[in-house]
């Protein structure tokens, strides 16, 4: 256990099993304040990790696990650091900021009042290690797919010298400080607060994805999203464990949204067609909080698991194809990855770019 | 009856004072010299004695005599705490008219105070506030708080669960992409402008 180096570790400790590939090098709470929020206490936290990779072998993302004793066992957070590159021995950053808000008459808890643990790392030979209890290691892996596949492409776009193509890819070096996106409320309530309709879902396919949306439906209530269920169909002969649907949300005035995905836990023999479908209530706002009514729903199969434990994730191709809407398709092919290598080319360029890919692949 | 006569004669107020011994001692004793030898005198007195007798039988017929009363001092008592009685029960009838108009202006002074109470509790509280004294309440008596549900919420500076009364909110910059990644799960996407790294925070609720 490594306790913050002030009398603040009462409220945030950091803990790695011994064996852990990853170990923290210093770990410090920059200024943390407390505040009266109504008859709540607000504590902020911005902690400073240094960790280290103990392994033998390079480091491509980690998952740190977020537990607040008063929200256990109903609440918990992590943060997901993804693309990484970091080799055995090297030393590298985490950031946590976060905010707690409880009771003043909140009973005292025993050790620090937020623990941060290792759920998962996985390395570069797609190997991975921790208790995975957030089941990370799924969505860290498809990550470093994404991060193969997106750095490959912007390679060759800078091989072919095709720039105008690779600065419209990272789009001109220009910052989306405010992009477009929802806001979100998910409440296992199931009582919608209007009248519900039911909402035939459109699917659309990558080509080569090895499962396939038929069709589903929902259930909609003004802002609201309830019980959501699509068909799917395994298209290939291989057995597969589990699904990941993406969603994109269309509001009345036709705008599209990249609203998320969500996971199924759906063993598909070959050929075999099932139904996904997920409880709760999922509500829909503007940035600003104002509801946003659901015009339409659109899903697709985003990525699959194999039982073989290998990944299915859609190529650049196969984006390129599912869609002609330039703004869907950017949503699309954005892997964070490809955020990072975009914030690498608005600070250092073309040049900067080839050499972090270079140094990458 | 000549002027002589007539004079010597007492008048009728003072044989009714000599009647009730009201005169002096020399006036007394020249009346009774008088009515020894004036039979007209004595009958007037007579039927004077015979006037007051007849009041005082029938004043003894309707009321008790002093005697008689101060004789008699437990009816006298039981008519003096009857009195009391009733005295004392009517004057609490009053007060409980008096009281009853009290309680109820009282209580109608508190329902407001709790009704503005409230009203100002609802349009200035927010409902986390709420929940986070609903939830120490329930610490206080005793009970285990109840998991009336978690909540995910999205704003523009962090990721949320709500649970029990308390909140973790993950905070991130405005230019993060928010996704949901799961129905019990949020997500906040960004590159974290000191380090360069893609940092995703999520938020989950079970």
């Amino acid at each position: 256990m490594l306790p913050a180096d002030t009398d603040s570790s009462r409220w945030l400790d950091v803990e790695f099993p011994r064996d852990s590939p990853v170990l923290a090098v210093s770990f410090s709470l920059a200024p943390s304040t407390s505040r009266v929020r109504g008859a709540s206490i607000a504590l902020d936290l911005h902690a400073s990790l240094v960790l280290r990779n103990t392994s033998t072998r390079p480091l491509a993302g980690l998952t740190l696990r977020v537990d607040a004793q008063d929200l256990l066992p109903a609440g918990k957070g992590s943060f997901m650091v993804p693309s990484l590159d970091v080799q055995p021995g090297e030393v590298f950053p985490v950031r946590l900021d976060l905010q707690l808000t409880r009771p003043f008459n909140a009973a005292k808890t025993e050790g620090a009042m937020v623990q941060v643990s290792l759920d998962c790392a996985v390395f570069n030979d797609l190997s991975s290690y921790g208790p995975d209890r957030l089941k990370s290691r799924r969505t860290l892996l498809v990550y470093e797919l994404e991060a193969r596949r997106d750095r490959r492409y912007m390679a060759d776009l800078l091989k072919n010298q095709q720039y105008d193509q690779l600065r419209q890819e990272l789009n001109f070096g220009l910052q989306d400080v405010r992009p477009q996106q929802l806001g979100f409320e998910i409440t296992r309530d199931l009582r919608p607060t209007g009248r519900q309709l039911p909402i035939t879902v459109n699917t659309m396919a990558f080509p080569s994805a090895p499962v396939q949306a038929i069709g589903g439906e929902a259930q909609i209530s003004g802002n609201e999203l309830h019980t959501p269920r699509i068909e799917l169909r395994n298209m290939s002969r291989k057995p597969v464990r589990s699904v990941d649907m993406g969603w994109i949300v269309r509001d009345e005035r036709g705008r599209d949204f990249m609203a998320g995905s969500l996971p199924a836990a759906l063993p598909l023999a070959p050929v075999q067609t099932a139904m996904a479908s997920e409880s709760g209530t999922l509500r829909f706002s503007n940035a600003q909080g104002q509801p946003v009514a659901i015009g339409a729903l659109m899903a697709f199969v985003s990525n699959v698991e194999f039982l073989d434990g290998n990944l299915w994730i859609p190529t650049r191709a196969d984006i390129e194809e599912a869609t002609s809407d330039p703004v869907l398709r950017k949503a699309l092919s954005t892997s964070p990855e490809h955020e990072r290598l975009a914030e690498v080319f608005r600070r250092k360029g073309i040049r900067g770019l080839a050499e972090e890919l270079k140094r990458a692949n | 009856m000549n002027a002589t006569v007539a004079a010597k004669h007492p008048t009728h107020r003072s044989l009714a004072l000599y009647l009730g011994r009201d005169v002096s001692w020399l006036a007394r004793t020249r009346i009774r010299a008088h009515l020894r030898g004036c039979p007209r005198c004595q009958q007037y007195v007579a039927s004077l004695e015979e006037a007051l007798g007849e009041l005082r039988r029938e004043a003894d017929a309707q009321t008790l005599t002093g005697f008689e009363a101060i004789a008699d001092w437990s009816r006298m008592e039981r008519e003096m705490m009857g009195n009391i009685a009733v005295g004392v029960a009517a004057a609490r009838c009053v007060d409980h008219v008096g009281r009853g108009r009290k309680v109820l202006n009282w209580t109608l002074a508190i329902a407001g105070l709790i009704l503005l109470f409230a009203a100002g509790w609802v349009t200035h509280i927010p409902r986390e506030q709420t929940q986070h004294i609903f939830a120490a309440v329930q610490q206080w008596s005793g009970r285990a708080p109840q998991f009336s549900g978690t909540v995910l919420r999205s704003s523009p500076d962090g990721v949320a669960v709500r649970a029990q009364g308390s909140t973790l909110t993950l905070m991130h910059p405005r230019s993060a992409v928010i996704s949901v990644s799961s129905t019990s799960g949020m997500e906040a996407r960004y590159v974290d402008s000191e380090t360069g790294q893609v940092t995703i925070a999520s938020v989950y609720a079970q």
